[in-house]
C-alpha cells in the first residue's frame, strides 16, 4: 500500500489558538486522539511528532532568492498508508485537532521505486 | 500499548503538580507554575498517544513542568529578573529522584495548597475560586459555570486571591503546624461550601453538581487522612458528604426534575457510600466535640438508614435539628425541626414551633418558608392561610424544577392531612 507523508502546516491567516484547553478538555482531546488512532490503526505507519527548529543546508554558493524559515510553517509530521491520496487525506482529516482554523495538513505521496 | 488514564487524570494531575511545584519554587510564582503545568499536560496529550504512557506519568509531568518553569524564568531573567531565577532554581540542586518525592509527599503538598487557598486574608469567595482552580484543575470558564457567575467575576476573585498571596510577609512561611490547626475550621468551611455548591445548587446540571460534590469529598478525604487535620469535625464533614451524595441520584427523575425525599426510590440510594458515611460518622463520635457537621451528618444518617419515609426515626431527626440549632443557630434549622415535628406529632405541633418566630427577611422571603407553612397549614385544615402561602412559595421559587416540585407537593398536601 502506498505511503503518504503528512505535514501539519500553520496557516498564516489563521489565529493562534487563543484559548488554552483546560485539563478537562485535554482529557477529552486525549480520548479522541486514542479513538482516532484505534480506528485507523491499519493506516498509521508512523505517528511522527512535532518538528522543532530547522535550517536549510545549501550548496555553495547559495542561490539567490527568499528562503523560508522551516519551523514557521511545518509544525509536525506523520506517515500514513492508504490505497489512494484521497483515503490518506481522509485519515489525516479525521485526526483530532489537525485540520482546524489556523492549521491544515499537506498530504504527499511517498513514491516507491518501480 | 496501554493508554488508559483515570477519569479525571488531567484535572487531578494539574492539582498535584501545581501543589508540588509551587511548594518547591514558592507561591509568588503561582501563576507561572500554573502555566508550566498546563504546558506539561499539553505535551503529554501530544506525545503519549504517539509513543507510550511513561511508567510514572506523574514524575514525567513534574519533570516537564519544572523544565518549562525554569525555561520561562530564564527568559524573564534575560529581561532582568536574575535573582528570581536563582531563588527558584536553587532547591532543584538536590533533585535526583523526583519519583520518590512524588510518591511520598504529594498528599502533603495538596493539603498544604488547600490550607494556602484558605488563608484568612483571602475573602471566602476567592478562597473557593482559588481552590477550584489550583486543586481541582478547573479553568475560569468551568469555575464560572460551577459557581454560577461570570468569567469576569471569577478572574476578579482569582486576582484578589493571588494578590493576597503575594503580599508580604510571604504567606507560605505561615503554613506551619500551628497555623494548620487554627486554620482547619476555615478549610472545613470552604470544603463544606464547595460541597453544598454542588449538592444544593438550583442552577447547574446534574453532572456538574455531582463533580463538585466528588471534588469536595476527595479533598476532605485528604484532610481525614492527615494527622494534623484528622479530627472528629473532619470525620463528621466527610460522613455528611458521603451520606448526602449517596442519595443524589434518586433526587432527580428521568426528566431532571426534583424528587422529594418521601417519593424517592430508596433502592437507588448508593449503599456503598452510605456504608462509608456511617463508618466516618462512627469515627467522628470519638472525643468530646460536637459540631454542626456532626448534627447534619446525624440527620442525613437517619434518612439513609430509614427503610421508608414513614418509618424514619423522626424523634432522632428532631433531636439532631435541636442540637444543630444550638451549635449553629439559624431559623432555617428551626424550620426543618418543625417539618420533622409535624411528621412525628402532627401539623399543629409543627406550626406551634414556628409561632412567635419572626423570621429574618432572607428566610421569610424564601420559597422554603412559605412552602413549609403552606404544607403545614393545609394539613392542619387552615385552607385559606395555606393557599396564600402556597402562592407566595410558587412566586418565589428560584428555578423551574423547584416550582414544579412545589406545585405537585402543595397540591396534594390536603390529602395527607391527619
Amino acid at each position: 500500500m502506498p505511503k503518504f507523508l503528512c505535514l501539519q502546516r500553520s496557516l498564516p491567516s489563521g489565529r493562534d489558538d487563543a484559548e488554552k484547553p483546560s485539563p478537562a478538555q485535554m482529557q477529552a482531546m486525549y480520548a479522541k486522539f486514542n479513538e482516532w488512532r484505534e480506528t485507523f490503526q491499519a493506516n498509521l505507519v508512523d505517528l511522527g511528532g512535532r518538528l522543532g527548529k530547522g535550517k536549510v543546508a545549501l550548496p555553495e554558493p547559495a542561490p539567490d532568492g527568499p528562503l523560508v524559515e522551516i519551523k514557521e510553517l511545518v509544525g509536525g509530521y506523520m506517515i500514513v498508508s492508504a490505497t489512494t491520496l484521497d483515503e490518506a487525506i481522509a485519515v489525516a482529516r479525521a485526526c483530532p485537532g489537525l485540520v482546524r482554523p489556523g492549521s491544515a495538513v499537506e498530504v504527499i505521496e511517498i513514491q516507491s521505486p518501480g | 500499548m496501554t493508554t488508559s488514564l483515570g477519569e479525571h487524570f488531567f484535572r487531578h494531575e494539574f492539582g498535584r503538580l501545581v501543589a508540588t511545584l509551587s511548594r518547591r519554587v514558592g507561591l509568588r510564582h503561582l501563576e507561572a507554575v500554573e502555566d508550566a503545568v498546563q504546558e506539561a499536560l499539553l505535551a503529554a496529550v501530544d506525545s503519549w498517544p504517539k509513543t507510550v504512557v511513561p511508567d510514572n506519568p506523574s514524575a514525567w509531568l513534574y519533570r516537564v513542568a519544572h523544565n518549562r518553569f525554569v525555561g520561562e524564568l530564564r527568559r524573564q531573567a534575560r529581561r532582568g529578573a536574575l535573582d528570581e531565577l536563582h531563588a527558584a532554581a536553587e532547591p532543584e540542586a538536590d533533585e535526583s529522584a523526583p519519583e520518590l518525592r512524588l510518591a511520598g509527599d504529594v498528599r502533603d503538598d495538596l493539603l498544604r495548597m488547600l490550607f494556602v487557598c484558605c488563608d484568612e486574608a483571602i475573602p471566602i469567595e476567592s478562597q473557593l475560586a482559588l481552590a477550584l482552580k489550583t486543586l481541582c484543575g478547573f479553568d475560569v470558564r468551568e469555575i464560572a459555570a460551577r459557581l454560577f457567575t461570570t468569567e469576569a467575576n471569577v478572574y476578579k476573585r482569582l486576582g484578589r486571591a493571588r494578590s493576597c498571596l503575594r503580599e508580604p510577609p510571604l504567606r507560605e512561611a505561615d503554613v506551619t503546624t500551628d497555623r494548620l490547626t487554627t486554620r482547619l475550621p476555615v478549610v472545613q468551611g470552604v470544603l463544606y461550601l464547595l460541597f453544598t455548591e454542588g449538592y444544593l445548587s438550583v442552577h447547574a446540571e446534574t453532572a456538574i453538581r455531582r463533580e463538585l460534590c466528588d471534588e469536595a469529598r476527595r479533598l476532605t478525604t485528604l484532610l481525614a487522612e492527615h494527622p494534623v487535620s484528622a479530627t472528629p469535625e473532619t470525620f463528621a464533614l466527610l460522613a455528611l458528604m458521603h451520606l448526602h451524595t449517596a442519595r443524589m441520584a434518586a433526587r432527580q427523575d428521568v426528566a431532571g426534575g426534583l424528587v422529594l425525599l418521601e417519593d424517592q426510590d430508596r433502592s437507588r440510594w448508593d449503599q456503598t457510600l452510605i456504608h462509608e458515611g456511617l463508618h466516618w460518622l462512627a469515627r467522628s463520635a470519638a472525643g468530646a466535640t460536637f459540631s454542626r457537621f456532626h448534627a447534619e451528618a446525624g440527620i442525613a444518617a437517619e434518612h439513609c438508614v430509614a427503610p421508608s419515609f414513614a418509618e424514619t426515626r423522626w424523634d432522632r431527626v428532631i433531636e439532631c435539628y435541636a442540637l444543630l440549632e444550638r451549635v449553629a443557630p439559624s431559623p432555617l434549622h428551626l424550620l426543618n425541626r418543625a417539618v420533622a415535628t409535624a411528621e412525628l406529632h402532627g401539623p399543629a405541633q409543627g406550626l406551634a414551633l414556628l409561632e412567635g418566630i419572626d423570621p429574618p427577611t432572607w428566610l421569610s422571603g424564601s420559597y422554603m418558608w412559605s412552602a413549609v407553612l403552606a404544607d403545614l397549614h393545609r394539613r392542619a385544615g387552615n385552607d385559606a392561610v395555606a393557599e396564600s402561602y402556597r402562592r407566595t412559595a410558587l412566586e418565589t421559587a428560584p428555578s423551574a424544577s423547584i416550582r414544579e416540585v412545589l406545585t405537585r407537593r402543595l397540591a396534594r398536601a390536603g390529602a395527607r392531612s391527619r
